[in-house]
């Protein structure tokens, strides 16, 4: 009985993220939303891998659905999930960290040093960003170099910000869940919300430093660079730039939002172990 | 200074080299042109043969002696550096290993972003609020 709890809490939770896509005032409080994102995955991860332990140390079954029926999902369900995770992170943390071991070679031949970890590209096009890890690069172009110094500082702030608050990990993370959660369960609208959220708070950093007349200035000008490029794949980058444009004018959310967001952050992961315990009891 | 820094400086001055050459050259030859440093025969041959490993550079037998070229352009590596690991990611791992600080904006977008910038120019930079 617990695990066919546990199972539907999970199938509840998975549905999350379709609804949770649309709730745009979350990104004004972007770092209450993304903790309560990976709470709520943590949540669903938590119930998968409780359902299989539990239908066999308290095998109860349901009035109409006969308990070994329970145990088997519940068991598939946790093993399943448990091996499907593992292989997962494995599999996307190595293609990650090859790509971004080979790229660092290379800007690192073709940049210009500047200090410890920023390489300087000749190149005409306004461009930046960052290859985070271990040892991270802060990668910009010579025509980046040359826009107002308050828009350089901005975009230097910015992705400093990544590097520093390793947003990489948060994003590793939620790759991971995407590729393993079957296609017709998944939004791709969930990871780019996630990624737009990584970058709404890298933006509050350089908001920060250098105030929001010369971020968004910053922002017009790579999207203007970036809008002679073709398109490819997801990213935050499509429809973005007017939206973190926007954020910035949009005022704070009132306290007790942001409060509320942290009591859904905290309830989320606890409640699956004890729901279990009182059922149980 | 760290030695990884050391090696790594070492590495784009010796590319430097073959780009601005052009031709395949010798390690000695390659020692003789890196100006301004006293280094070891030696530890330039290693260089070499590190960069051939990570398929930066290519040699050839010339006699007993290996010629070295680069094996790209240092324009379409620069090329390659500005497209990000496009060519052998999915979207999903692309975008987590490297973060772009925009990555795409098409035409409709550009004039919400023109709108949207026009509001902040209106309102100004207001007092710094606590993150």
């Amino acid at each position: 009985m617990i695990a066919a709890l546990l199972l539907l809490c999970a199938a509840a939770l998975i549905a999350v993220p379709h609804v949770l896509v649309r709730a745009e005032r979350l990104r004004r409080s972007p770092r209450a939303a993304l903790i309560l994102w990976q709470a709520l995955s943590l949540s669903a991860v938590l119930c998968l891998l409780g359902a299989g332990p539990i239908a066999w140390l308290r095998p109860r079954p349901l009035p109409p659905v006969p308990g070994g029926v329970v145990t088997a999902l519940a068991t598939i369900a946790s093993l399943g999930v448990l091996i499907h995770l593992l292989v997962r992170t494995h599999d996307v943390d190595r293609r990650i960290r090859t790509a971004r071991d080979e790229h660092r070679q290379l800007v690192d031949l073709v940049g210009r040093h500047e200090g410890e970890h920023t390489r300087v590209l000749k190149s005409e096009q306004v461009a930046a960003y960052c290859v985070p890890g271990a040892r991270s690069r802060l990668v910009i172009t010579d025509a980046l170099t040359a826009l107002p110094s308050d828009q350089l500082a901005a975009v230097v702030a910015h992705e400093e910000a990544h590097l520093r608050e390793r947003h990489d990990l948060v994003l590793e993370f939620f790759t991971v869940l995407h590729t393993a959660t079957p296609r017709f369960m998944r939004t791709d609208a969930a990871l780019t919300e996630v990624a737009l959220l990584i970058e709404i708070i890298a933006d509050r950093a350089a908001w920060q430093e250098v105030g929001e007349v010369s971020l968004a200035r910053a922002i017009l000008s790579l999207a203007e660079a970036a809008g002679e490029q073709v398109p490819t794949g997801i990213s935050a980058g499509a429809g973005a730039a007017a939206t973190r444009i926007r954020l910035l004018l949009s005022d704070e959310p009132a306290p007790w939002q942001t409060l509320a967001l942290y009591l859904f952050c905290v309830a989320a992961p606890t409640t699956p172990p004890v729901l279990s315990v009182l059922v149980a009891g | 200074m760290p030695k990884n820094a050391i090696l790594g400086d070492l590495e784009q001055a010796i590319m430097d080299v073959l780009w601005t050459d052009g031709g395949a050259l010798t390690v000695r030859e390659v020692l003789d042109r890196l100006t301004a440093r006293d280094l070891a025969y030696t530890t330039v041959m290693t260089v070499l043969s590190r960069l051939e490993t990570k398929g930066v550079t290519t040699r050839e037998r010339d006699g007993r002696a290996w010629r070295y070229r680069a094996a790209a352009t240092r324009e379409s590596m620069t090329a390659q550096a500005m497209r990000g690991p496009l060519d052998d990611l999915s979207g999903e791992d692309r975008q987590a290993a490297i973060l772009h600080f925009l990555s795409e904006a098409s035409a409709d977008d550009l004039d919400a972003v023109r709108a949207a910038m026009a509001e902040v120019e209106a309102k100004g930079d207001r007092p710094r609020r606590r993150r």
